[in-house]
């Protein structure tokens, strides 16, 4: 019954950290529907890596650093599971998503090779169910 | 898991399929704005389609597992925030439905000009940038953000 019992100062940070998974959520679908379709549509390319760029990225530092901010002011006791599963989405997602984002800018630039497309078809997808399995974790948190 | 986690889980589900897909289906609607032929158009706005689909579905989930919410955690349904939300989300899906429609006529005006030499057409690109269109589909994401906001503070809980 955390949301009932919660304290007023936790509300602005926990907002903004939901808002943030939200837009990275989204953009990342959007990013992996666009990979996939780049292969039939090479212009869309393009708009993949600039999904990554101006919208991914802003949304999981948004909801990283609203995270963290949220985490500072909780004194949340042990090391919950749900809480493990939060900081390793979060900051190997970090990781894997300017990786993808390298990938997506050389797939605009070598419009011949499909590879890298593809690899960013599959990290988007990847980091899409990383994301999701976050979200069962922090809302359902089993195990607490 | 208890049954109150279950059900904030899914509730939560819901609301990531109704913000996470208003955040793509912005994403292809801004990037069919800055494109020029009738063909490359008809392609964000399908993809859109997706979007949309799972905003559909995620205000039915989030709506259901919310009102089990609230009478499963001792809400009250008179609450300002129970009684706010309630109202938005009908206002977001009026919102949200009269600018899907006005863009499904817009896909449907590109789809007749992509068939027909698919040249740019300075029609279409007023069609897209129509000011009410616009106001009415990225206004319904604002108030979905609004929501949002009201079940996090909870105002008069």
């Amino acid at each position: 019954m955390l949301a009932i019992i919660r304290p007023d100062s936790w509300d602005f940070p926990l907002f903004l950290h939901v808002l943030g998974a939200m837009v990275v959520t989204g953009a990342t679908a959007a990013t992996f529907i666009a990979a996939i379709s780049a292969q039939r549509w090479p212009w869309l390319r393009r708009v993949v890596f600039r999904t990554l760029l101006a919208a991914v990225i802003p949304g999981w530092l948004l909801m990283r650093l609203a995270g963290e901010w949220i985490n500072s002011k909780e004194d949340i006791a042990g090391d919950p599971t749900w809480l493990g599963i939060g900081y390793i989405v979060g900051d190997l997602g970090l990781v894997l998503l300017v990786v993808t984002t390298i990938l997506s800018w050389v797939s605009t630039r070598k419009l011949d090779r499909s590879w890298p497309l593809r690899s960013v078809a599959g990290l988007a997808g990847l980091y899409l169910v990383a994301l999701l399995v976050a979200m069962f974790a922090m809302s359902g948190k089993p195990g607490s | 898991m208890d049954r109150y986690h279950w059900l904030v889980f899914l509730h939560v589900t819901g609301a990531f399929m109704v913000l996470g897909g208003a955040v793509m289906a912005g994403i292809f609607n801004f990037a069919a704005l800055r494109r020029e032929r009738p063909s490359e158009i008809v392609v964000l706005f399908r993809l859109a389609q997706i979007a949309v689909r799972s905003i559909t579905i995620g205000m039915v989930v989030a709506l259901a597992f919310g009102l089990w919410l609230v009478s499963d955690a001792d809400f009250g349904w008179g609450d300002t925030w129970v009684v706010l939300a309630l109202i938005l989300w009908v206002v977001a899906n009026a919102m949200g439905g009269a600018g899907g429609g006005r863009d499904k006529r817009t896909r449907e005006f590109a789809e007749r000009l992509a068939a027909e030499g698919d040249q740019p057409s300075t029609e279409l690109r007023a069609r897209l940038r129509d000011p009410l269109t616009l106001a009415l589909s990225w206004g319904s994401g604002a108030v979905v953000i609004v929501i949002l906001a009201l079940m996090i503070w909870k105002p008069g809980a």
